[in-house]
């Protein structure tokens, strides 16, 4: 028998496609979607935005709300830069830290339980795409959250106040809004993919990512009672992010502290990360 | 031009354990079975020419490219893992449908091939349930499907009979045939001799990391079957069995059990000893309870080939 092994069979047709990682973020956002507290749990998130919205809201109509707001310090309603930091990086960054621990935690340590890697690896997808189709999903979550309420806030202020004065009074202030919610974005993204590589149990993870945040700001508090050394808060998240986001904002920092150590020490957390996860997604081989 | 997958001095450790040492081949297109026993190197070998890992020494090119580095070569490379590896909430057309995407099929054209796919590994029926309700077989043909769905050239396929019904084995053995019938480079690998021999003439033989034989089955067949078999059987007649048995110039050796009933034969040739049983079996009435191979397995094979058996 002869066989003609020059001969190829080829019918397929390709389309080259610019961003490889979209379909990566694409599956992983129909797949948290698909979660079952996905929908009240991410609308929940949504709840500071909602009371930040109220408070625009009071701040331009003081004089039928004064009966509610007696008492209260002037700076509490004032609209201004600050205002926008303390949606940025105040306390509402736990109700996005719920939602990442919740939906994101699994994103590669779900991939790592079910031996996915070997089938992104065999496709046309570089390292690098396979992490940013998981990075654009976290990016997703944190810019709805961040950057858009933020811009829709200043529209909201604008229309309450039926003028472009707010504008013109802090033009850089979109700009602002912008760059934090990108650095937040940057930083929550390699931090959650990082613990997510760190474990095939998207529960293990889930706890990580609330459990470090949490345990660097008590570590802070408790080591600050003890030394009185206002630089121990280089050791907390939160206050890192805080005097970044006092900087981005023209703000005072919260801490006698220079912002650029916290910002320093937060890049410096998200190289380290970007080369462990990096590390971490190679190192997945089975020994036989 | 013609398909090839080669490696040169192809060397991988793993820590201290060597998964493989200085693998130098050549794959044309049409079937090679990679034949070794279980954990001799064949999935290291698989993931090495995948770029799954890289190399310790050497490298591996795939017509002529370097497989590192280059994603744009698996638009024509299909790989099916031998573990298993879905995303169990996911329907079969749901797997086969995101992995064509990201083999950056137009959402019309995936869902096109998925269920083509599908057909051809006989799971269409099925395309709608989750794949944790699949069975062994049917996560296997699934496996299977997603490596072929893009139509590729060139396929490496480690263990894809592991698990399968003797039907759907045939069927998957039928498929890959005519893979490689039509051209394309189909590597397989495989524990079972007789599922390599169903598949083609071409194979390579891997024991503890090296390539310790490559050519014509038929040539390795006959290295092995100079390798005397022990055969174990049950029979309430094996006194009588025993007699016949050691009459025939093709069996070394007969000895009894730890109980009356059962007899080990040491043969030089399976094919003539198993003929001579059935013959036994229909004609001097015999009753075999149970027929086994205590020493059918690769790895005494490739012991007494390494002469450590």
């Amino acid at each position: 028998m002869i066989r003609e092994h020059g001969y190829t069979h080829w019918e397929g047709r390709l389309v080259e496609r610019r961003f490889s990682w979209w379909p990566i973020t694409r599956l992983s956002l129909k797949l948290i979607f698909k979660k079952k507290y996905f929908r009240p749990t991410y609308a929940l998130a949504f709840l500071p935005a909602f009371f930040f919205v109220v408070g625009l809201y009071i701040s331009e109509r003081m004089e039928d709300f004064r009966f509610m707001v007696r008492g209260a310090r002037p700076e509490f309603l004032a609209v201004n830069p600050n205002f926008f930091k303390n949606y940025l990086a105040g306390d509402f960054l736990l109700f996005l830290l719920i939602g990442l621990m919740t939906f994101c935690a699994g994103l590669v340590a779900d991939d790592l339980r079910h031996n996915a890697l070997p089938l992104y690896f065999s496709r046309p997808l570089q390292k690098k795409d396979y992490l940013v189709g998981k990075a654009a999903v976290i990016a997703f979550l944190v810019l709805t959250l961040t950057a858009v309420p933020g811009l829709i806030f200043i529209i909201i202020k604008m229309l309450f106040a039926g003028s472009f004065a707010f504008l013109k009074a802090y033009p850089w202030l979109p700009l602002s809004i912008l760059v934090y919610s990108f650095f937040l974005t940057a930083f929550f993204c390699l931090y959650t993919i990082l613990l997510s590589t760190l474990s095939r149990n998207s529960r293990y993870v889930a706890v990580m990512i609330f459990a470090i945040y949490i345990f660097s700001d008590l570590l802070f508090g408790f080591l600050y009672a003890w030394f009185k050394n206002p630089y121990l808060s280089l050791f907390s998240i939160k206050i890192n992010l805080q005097q970044v986001a006092a900087f981005v904002f023209r703000q005072k920092p919260l801490q006698p502290v220079s912002w650029f150590w916290s910002f320093l020490i937060l890049v410096s957390f998200m190289v380290l990360a970007s080369q462990l996860v990096v590390r971490k997604i190679k190192a997945v081989e089975v020994i036989r | 031009m013609s398909l090839a997958v080669v490696t040169e001095h192809l060397s991988r450790w793993y820590g201290n354990v060597l998964g493989l040492s200085d693998v130098s081949l050549e794959i044309g297109p049409g079937i090679t079975g990679l034949l070794g026993p279980n954990g001799a190197g064949k999935s290291t070998l698989l993931k090495l020419i995948t770029g799954q890992i890289r190399p310790s020494l050497g490298r591996v090119t795939i017509n002529g490219q370097p497989v590192t580095g280059r994603p744009e070569l698996f638009f024509n490379i299909g790989y099916c893992p031998e573990q298993d590896a879905f995303f169990e909430g996911m329907t079969g057309f749901q797997f086969l449908y995101w992995m064509l995407r990201l083999h950056h099929f137009l959402a019309e054209r995936a869902g096109l091939e998925a269920e083509k796919a599908l057909r051809l590994v006989d799971l269409y029926d099925d395309r709608n349930r989750p794949i944790k309700s699949y069975s062994r077989g049917m996560r296997q043909r699934l496996k299977i499907a997603q490596a072929i769905a893009h139509d590729p050239e060139i396929m490496v396929l480690d263990e894809p009979l592991n698990g399968l019904d003797p039907l759907g084995k045939r069927k998957i053995i039928r498929l890959i045939r005519d893979y490689g019938r039509e051209g394309r480079l189909v590597i397989v690998s495989s524990h079972v001799l007789p599922e390599i021999e169903a598949l083609t003439r071409k194979i390579i033989l891997i024991h503890q990391g090296k390539v310790f034989a490559q050519g014509d089955i038929h040539e390795i067949r006959d290295l092995i079957d100079r390798h005397p078999h022990v055969v174990s059987i049950r029979t309430p007649a094996s006194r009588v069995l025993a007699a016949a048995l050691i009459q025939q110039p093709f069996v070394v050796k007969a000895y009894f059990g730890d109980d009356e009933e059962s007899l080990l034969v040491e043969t030089k040739n399976r094919d003539q000893f198993f003929r001579f049983l059935l013959e036994m079996a229909a004609v001097k009435g015999i009753k075999l309870e149970e027929i086994t191979s205590p020493d059918d397995n690769l790895q005494a094979v490739f012991d007494y080939l390494v002469g450590k058996g």
